[in-house]
């Protein structure tokens, strides 16, 4: 019954092999609070959205080519929200799905006769992937199937790591990653920033298609500076808005709006590369109050971070009241 | 029976058919808004003895308006100037010309004051005392100040008499002004258009007519009974626009396939005119420029047609969102219905559960005898 | 007994009548067809059924699960609330080959055993949640030590095979496999310490998981201490299920332990009670404050259901020494922490969140499917234990 000392050394080395192969110091790097070096991302401002949904129609178009956010092997056109015969005929998302990457939305308020006023007003709005500079999908995956691009900052999601278990879902402070409910395999689906067009020196898709400028691609620095100076203009004062791209020289003049005074992704979440201008207040849109503003996966780190000293204590206490509380039975023994 | 009763109306209407007559004024009736009974009226109206007449000044213009007016089918123009109104000035039209055409004016305008209908298309330069445009050695400003106290009813024909149109856009050389704003903005009727559609005047002509009084007009003097949708909700590309198909430029696929033309400038969202619903020229469905394939560019609207540029993105004016949009936010309070229940359901289950194991527990039990004088096992354990 | 050897032939025939000897459990009186037994079985073949339509037509199809709510009964249920009544396990082998408490060796086997089907009910239910149910192992190899569900799934397999090698004694003995059974012996310590660790690890980071969602999850019981919470009510759940488990099995096993047991049991439930209120007391009010949880709303009076049925009602009736000394009290007051301890999982996993979901227009209500699949979990685990009672030696002091 009795354990001998060697043994229990050889025991204790294999938890300290353990700790070591776990490599917890450099996974704990790549949870970085930085942006990365050439983080890109996108400035949605609600005030010039048309509602068109030309976003939406481009998104699913150029994310269902292999490669793509929306691709499945084997399937040739993008997938539609209706399942039913002629469903591809009109898609109209209701949600985020597993088919769904970018939705304009509404905000509706008594009669809804003015656009960007909260009572008695209206305002579009688009709900997609933030791409947190610290995420929380790809900090809880316990199979490592969300990677947070190096260079670009994209959050990419590698279907071929994933086990499904939706943690992803639950940790995500926007809501936006999405399961595929109806496949037997299914994939969790979130914008990926066009990542695939990236590599090809295009840019996200949605931006390139929009035509008021309400969605821009650029740095993340320079969307910052484009929110920003936005946010300093007198409502009414002309200013030409980008198209398309943030460093776009095709430009569109018109009265400034009324802005709600924050740039939304700057410090939600610890910072996201997409950031968002409204006129008016985010809690209607769905952004609510109550979001962290710091990195959420340090909420984590920190219970993670006292486990070695769990592994440690364990060990040591354990063979401590172990060795008091059998000292009678060994010295009884021959 | 038959004989007897047709040869009045062709008296009255010329070559038109009594049925197709009363088939116009329906129309015109419908068109407006009005109840399909007001069709008679508008009827009897038109063929009482005594045609109104009607005087048209045309200033700086380029006769788009009356040529627009010429293209008009239900009734053809000599119908409607022979039979229906009595045109008594139109420097286009008129028979007479020179000082005989001067002379019918005013002697029309001694014998109708107060009676005859006002048009003018063109607008009226101020700037020099308004030299820049002369008929019969009198301005254009002095024609229509000396008219206009005399007129039953003011209709300004054109986006130009509306409110200067293409003579006011850019530097404006000549002051050009629309007639509002010259004779304060009071009961002057504005049919804008580039050309206006011509049943738009020819309506507001016969409902004066009818009803002695001016159609319902908006604050900018445009009937509303064609004024107050915006072109964007009865275009027929709308579906394009709400599922996001643009043509990025002219000849592309999207273009080609009739997607929605947004994107190459059209003015249609902030401009308030009935296009797609009357169309133009009377050959047909999607006769109006947008339905050829031409961006609208605003000329009905003041400050839009020939003031932003022709292919800069329109902003949306009271537009009301569709209603397949799902809400941002429904921000529901509380919990909903199925987890309530459910909650319910467990706690439920845990407080009667546990209140039965409760009452059970603390009753007279039948098992208490069964532990006394159990003998103790725990000193003979062998091994595991 | 059939003498399975003449179809089977003498070697693995042998194995199988060895395994097939139920001569030494037979004073227990474990009768194997009953109602009961039956109907545990149909109730496992329906799961099974279930189980089987789930893998072929996607959890969408199953359950009601959606996009905002992707985690439901299954996770809060199976894993949350099996895995806590799991926690029995390591705490007897703790006292019994740790701190050498001896008494509690006649029920080291049952608990341990116990705890390894609380576990495999937990691993299965895992298996079938998550959606790509093949791939179950690539946690294993595909490390991400940022995730808690990392180190939940690495727990979950360490700790079921540890119970496992913890309980292979009794196959082995069985058997007759005495150099297995002496290896095993041998570095028993060592596992024991490992289930220790795992445990106390694992135990924590279930509750370490709604770290990530201080947003999501109501401040009624999100908090930092959250993991510990889980960690101490899981103590004294799994005191509680052992204590219950071992008055149980007295009743219909016709097996007894002494009462000194059943009153040492009790005791460490009144400690980590005390323990675990004074936590939740201090969370409510250094937290939203008392007034949140006394308003009436419905996560209120979870609340107050949770701490009342499994807290306070329970610790308050075994602080009283004549309680502890009838196990038929000792009983009631264990079914009572059972439920109050499964209803807080059910709280953090289901009802915790529902505020947010709601407002986003969610909402979720378990499907027929998915309460069969648990209630046939739960069947599998008391007939694994009714089966594991009836051949292997279970409690060995009546040999």
């Amino acid at each position: 019954m009795a354990i001998s000392r060697r043994r229990f050394l050889q025991g204790a080395a294999g938890g300290g092999a353990l700790l070591i192969a776990s490599r917890l110091p450099d996974a704990g790097a790549t949870m970085s609070r930085e942006l990365p070096p050439h983080a890109v991302g996108i400035l949605y401002d609600a005030t010039l959205c048309v509602g068109c949904k030309s976003c939406m129609v481009s998104c699913k178009k150029e994310n269902s080519v292999p490669g793509g956010a929306l691709y499945r092997q084997g399937r040739s056109e993008p997938p539609f929200e209706s399942s039913l015969p002629g469903g591809n005929m009109w898609d109209a998302p209701r949600e985020l799905t597993g088919k769904t990457l970018n939705i304009i939305k509404v905000y509706k308020n008594g009669s809804a006769q003015v656009k960007d006023r909260e009572k008695d007003g209206y305002a579009f709005f688009k709900q997609q992937c933030l791409h947190c500079i610290s995420p929380a999908c790809a900090s809880v995956c316990p199979a490592g199937a969300f990677r947070k691009d190096a260079d670009t900052g994209a959050v990419i999601y590698l279907a071929n790591r994933c086990i499904g278990c939706r943690y992803c879902q639950l940790a995500c402070p926007f809501g936006v990653p999405r399961y595929e409910w109806d496949s037997a395999w299914p994939e969790v689906r979130k914008c990926q920033l066009c990542e695939h067009r990236l590599k090809e020196g295009k840019y996200s898709a949605c931006a390139e298609v929009c035509p008021t400028g309400a969605t821009i691609f650029g740095k993340v620095t320079d969307l910052r500076a484009e929110g920003k100076r936005r946010l300093a203009l007198k409502p009414g004062e002309p200013y030409l808005y980008p198209l398309n791209r943030v460093d776009s020289k095709e430009k569109t003049l018109r009265p400034a709006s009324r802005y709600v005074k924050q740039l939304y992704g700057l410090e939600e979440a610890g910072g996201t590369q997409n950031l968002l201008l409204s006129g008016i207040s985010f809690d209607l849109l769905g952004f609510r109050e109550n979001i962290a503003r710091f990195d959420l996966p340090s909420l984590t780190w920190a219970y993670i971070a006292k486990i070695p000293w769990v592994f440690l204590g364990v060990f040591l206490g354990g063979t401590a009241i172990y060795k008091v509380t059998h000292r009678n039975d060994r010295e009884g023994k021959p | 029976m038959k004989t007897h009763d047709t040869v009045p109306v062709t008296t009255g209407l010329g070559k038109v058919s009594r049925r197709d007559f009363l088939k116009f004024c329906t129309v015109v009736a419908v068109g407006m808004g009005l109840p399909v009974t007001a069709g008679a009226r508008i009827a009897q109206a038109i063929t009482s003895p005594k045609r109104p007449p009607v005087i048209w000044l045309s200033f700086q213009e380029c006769t788009g308006c009356v040529e627009s007016l010429l293209r008009s089918n239900h009734p053809t123009l000599e119908q409607l100037i022979l039979d229906h109104i009595s045109l008594d000035y139109s420097e286009t039209l008129s028979a007479a010309a020179g000082h005989q055409a001067e002379a019918a004016k005013a002697s029309s305008i001694s014998a109708n004051k107060g009676k005859f209908i006002l048009v003018v298309d063109g607008a009226i330069p101020t700037k020099d005392n308004g030299i820049y445009c002369k008929i019969a050695g009198k301005t254009a400003l002095q024609i229509l100040k000396e008219t206009a106290p005399s007129a039953g009813a003011i209709v300004a024909m054109g986006s130009c008499a509306s409110w200067g149109g293409i003579a006011a856009a850019g530097s404006n050389p000549t002051g050009a002004k629309g007639i509002p704003e010259i004779l304060g903005n009071g009961q002057v009727v504005t049919i804008p258009g580039c050309p206006p559609n011509p049943y738009n005047l020819l309506s507001t002509i016969l409902f004066y007519l009818t009803f002695h009084k001016l159609p319902e007009l908006d604050g900018q003097g445009r009937p509303k009974f064609a004024y107050s949708r915006l072109i964007h909700e009865n275009c027929e590309r709308r579906p394009h626009f709400d599922a996001g198909r643009f043509a990025q430029q002219f000849g592309d696929e999207v273009h080609r396939s009739g997607g929605c033309l947004y994107k190459l400038g059209c003015k249609g969202p902030e401009t308030y005119a009935n296009c797609p619903s009357v169309l133009f020229g009377e050959t047909g469905a999607g006769t109006w420029p947008v339905g050829i394939g031409h961006p609208c560019f605003g000329c009905t609207e003041k400050g839009v047609g020939f003031n932003e540029p022709l292919h800069q993105m329109a902003q949306l004016k009271d537009l009301t969102p569709p209603v397949f949009f799902s809400e941002a936010f429904p921000n529901k309070e509380g919990v909903s219905p199925g987890i309530s229940s459910l909650a319910t359901g467990s706690a439920g289950l845990v407080v009667g559960a546990a209140g039965v194991a409760l009452l059970t527990g603390l009753g007279k039990d039948k098992f208490r005898d069964k532990d006394n004088g159990k003998h103790d096992r725990s000193s003979h354990d062998k091994e595991v | 007994m059939i003498d399975t050897s003449k179809y089977l032939g003498p070697r693995f025939g042998g194995v199988v009548n060895r395994l097939l000897d139920d001569s030494h459990s037979e004073y227990l009186g474990i009768r194997l067809v009953t109602p009961f037994t039956l109907l545990l079985a149909a109730l496992i073949g329906i799961a099974a059924v279930v189980g089987c339509y789930r893998l072929w037509f996607g959890i969408g199809a199953a359950s009601n699960l959606n996009d905002l709510w992707p985690w439901g009964l299954w996770i809060s249920f199976d894993v949350l609330g099996g895995v806590a009544m799991a926690a029995g396990g390591f705490l007897i082998a703790a006292a019994v080959y740790i701190l050498n408490w001896k008494k509690y060796k006649c029920i080291a086997r049952a608990s341990i055993l116990n705890a390894f089907f609380g576990y495999l009910l937990a691993a299965m239910s895992i298996c079938l949640d998550i959606g790509r149910s093949f791939v179950i192992w690539h946690p294993l190899v595909m490390w991400q030590v940022n995730s808690i569900m990392f180190i939940v799934a690495i727990h979950v397999v360490l700790y079921t095979s540890t119970l496992g090698t913890e309980s292979s004694p009794m196959l082995f003995e069985k058997l007759g496999w005495t150099g297995a059974l002496d290896k095993v012996n041998r570095c028993m310590v060592g596992i024991v310490l490992f289930g220790v660790l795992l445990s106390l690890l694992h135990q924590s980071s279930l509750g370490a998981v709604y770290l990530i969602a201080p947003g999501k999850l109501s401040p009624i019981w999100y908090g930092h201490y959250l993991p510990y919470m889980f960690l101490v009510s899981a103590i004294m759940m799994g005191i509680s299920m052992v204590s219950f488990e071992t008055i149980l099995t007295g009743k219909v096993f016709n097996h007894q332990v002494p009462m000194e047991v059943i009153e040492g049991l009790s005791r460490g439930i009144v400690i980590t009670g005390v323990l675990y209120f004074c936590m939740k007391a201090g969370h409510i009010a250094s937290g939203i404050g008392f007034g949140a949880v006394f308003d009436g709303s419905l996560l209120g009076n979870l609340w107050l259901i949770e701490m009342a049925v499994g807290v306070v009602l329970p610790v308050g009736l075994l602080a009283f020494g004549q309680v502890r000394r009838d196990p038929q009290r000792v009983f009631a007051a264990d079914i009572m922490v059972i439920l109050g301890v499964l209803l807080n999982r059910l709280n953090v996993g289901i009802f915790g969140v529902s505020e947010y979901a709601t407002r986003s227009g969610g909402d979720y209500f378990p499907s027929a499917m998915e309460f069969l699949l648990t209630v046939g979990m739960i069947a599998f685990a008391i007939l694994g234990f009714k089966l594991c009672a009836k051949y292997l030696n279970l409690f060995p002091t009546h040999h």
